[in-house]
C-alpha cells in the first residue's frame, strides 16, 4: 500500500501530526511504582555517598587533632571540621533540585523555570558565605598553630606560608570570580523571562 | 494512605489513557535518539504518576499532564545541552533561517520526522507552544502551560504557521 501524500493545508498538518503511529503506553502502574521507588533508592544511596566522604574528612581531621600536640592548631583543625560539615550540609540543602513532580503540575513552564535559575543563581551567587567562607578561620588558626609550633625555622617555614596563602587565596578568589559570572548570566537569564511575561 | 494511592493510580491511568500518544509525540519532539527518548518517556511517566498525588483539580487534567510533561523534558533538555552544547534557536531566529521545503514526493511519515526535527531545533519555551499548537489547544490552553500571556500566544502562533506554511504547504 502507498503511503499517505504529505500534509496539505494547516488543519491537514495539525492531523497528520496528532495521527502519527505510536508505541502506546511504556509501562504498567506495578511497574511505574517499582521505578518510582528505585529513583528513590538511588536519591539515598547519592546521599549516603555524600555522608561517607564527609565522615573521611572528619575522620582525617580528626586524627591531625588527636596527634598535634599545639593547641591552636587543634583548634584550627576543629574549626576546618566545622566549616566542612557546614559546606557538607549546605551543599546538601541547596545543590538538590527542588522540583517535585507536584510543583511541576502545578506551575507554567516560566514559573518553574525561572525558579529553578533563581535557586541556582543564589547557589552560585554566595559561595562566599557557605562555600567559600566557613573554611577561612579554621585554614587562619591552622596558620597561626603552624607558624608557632616551628619558631626554629620560621624564615624558610615563613616564607613556605606565604606563598601557599597566596596560592589558596588565588583560588578562592578565582572560584569566586566564576561563580559571580555564572551567577550573572543567570540573572540575565532570568531578565528574558520576565520580559516574556511582561509582553501582553 | 490506600485511598489516595488508589486515586493517585486511577488518575495517572485517566491521564495516560487520554494523553499517552500525545505524551509520545511530545518525548519524539524533544529527543531524537530512540534509547534516550525511551527513558525520556519513561520519566515523564513517573513524574505524572507522582505528581498526581498532588493534583487538585485547580487546572484542567490536561493542563496539568502537559505541565508535567515539558517540565521534565525541557529539564532533560537543559541537562543534554550541558554535554553536547547544542545551539537552540528561537521562533523568530528559524523564521529567519533558510528554507528546506520538504520534497514533493516526500510521504506523511517523511514529513513528520521533519516537523519533529525542525522542533527539536526550538528553544524550551517555544517548542511548547508550537507542539500545543500542533496537537489542537488555544492561545489560552498554551498560556495556562507555558505561563505567557495569550497575546504573546497568538503572536507566537502566527508565527509558526507562517514558518509551517512554508516548509510544509503552499497554501495554508
Amino acid at each position: 500500500m502507498a503511503n499517505p501524500p504529505p500534509p496539505n493545508g494547516m488543519n491537514d498538518l495539525r492531523k497528520a501530526w496528532q495521527s502519527q503511529r505510536v508505541e502506546g503506553t511504556p509501562m504498567s502502574i506495578d511497574e511505574i511504582r517499582r521505578k518510582a521507588r528505585k529513583f528513590q533508592k538511588k536519591i539515598g544511596r547519592r546521599n549516603l555517598r555524600e555522608y561517607i566522604a564527609a565522615l573521611v574528612v572528619v575522620v582525617f581531621f580528626g586524627y591531625r587533632i588527636w596527634y598535634t600536640p599545639d593547641t591552636i592548631t587543634r583548634v584550627g583543625f576543629a574549626t576546618i571540621i566545622a566549616g566542612l560539615m557546614y559546606i557538607v550540609y549546605q551543599l546538601h540543602h541547596r545543590g538538590s533540585a527542588t522540583s517535585l513532580p507536584a510543583e511541576m503540575g502545578s506551575e507554567s513552564w516560566l514559573e518553574f523555570h525561572r525558579r529553578e535559575l533563581e535557586r541556582q543563581r543564589d547557589l552560585v551567587g554566595s559561595v562566599w558565605s557557605w562555600y567559600l567562607g566557613p573554611i577561612i578561620p579554621g585554614w587562619v588558626v591552622l596558620m597561626v598553630g603552624l607558624a608557632r609550633t616551628n619558631p626554629g625555622h620560621l624564615h624558610h617555614f615563613g616564607l613556605f606560608l606565604v606563598v601557599w596563602n597566596l596560592v589558596t587565596a588565588l583560588v578562592f578568589v578565582g572560584i569566586w570570580k566564576l561563580n559571580q559570572h555564572g551567577a550573572r548570566r543567570l540573572q540575565r537569564r532570568i531578565d528574558e523571562l520576565d520580559a516574556l511575561q511582561k509582553q501582553g | 494512605m490506600a485511598a489516595a494511592e488508589s486515586t493517585q493510580d486511577e488518575l495517572y491511568q485517566q491521564a495516560a489513557d487520554a494523553y499517552g500518544p500525545a505524551l509520545e509525540r511530545l518525548a519524539r519532539s524533544y529527543e531524537a535518539d530512540p534509547e534516550i527518548r525511551r527513558d525520556l518517556l519513561q520519566e515523564i511517566h513517573i513524574g505524572l504518576w507522582r505528581s498526581m498525588e498532588a493534583f487538585d483539580g485547580r487546572c484542567s487534567l490536561r493542563t496539568w499532564v502537559y505541565r508535567v510533561a515539558h517540565n521534565i523534558a525541557s529539564s532533560h533538555v537543559m541537562r543534554q545541552r550541558r554535554h553536547n552544547s547544542r545551539i537552540l534557536v528561537a521562533l523568530e531566529e528559524l523564521e529567519n533561517m533558510p528554507d528546506q521545503p520538504v520534497a514533493p514526493d516526500a510521504d506523511r511519515r517523511e514529513a513528520m520526522e521533519r516537523l519533529a526535527a525542525l522542533i527539536r531545533q526550538l528553544k524550551p519555551l517555544d517548542r511548547q507552544v508550537i507542539l500545543s499548537y500542533l496537537e489542537g489547544m488555544d492561545a489560552a490552553s498554551i498560556g495556562e502551560i507555558t505561563g505567557l500571556s495569550p497575546g504573546n500566544v497568538a503572536t507566537k502562533i502566527h508565527r509558526i504557521k507562517a514558518i509551517l506554511a512554508r516548509r510544509f504547504q503552499e497554501e495554508a
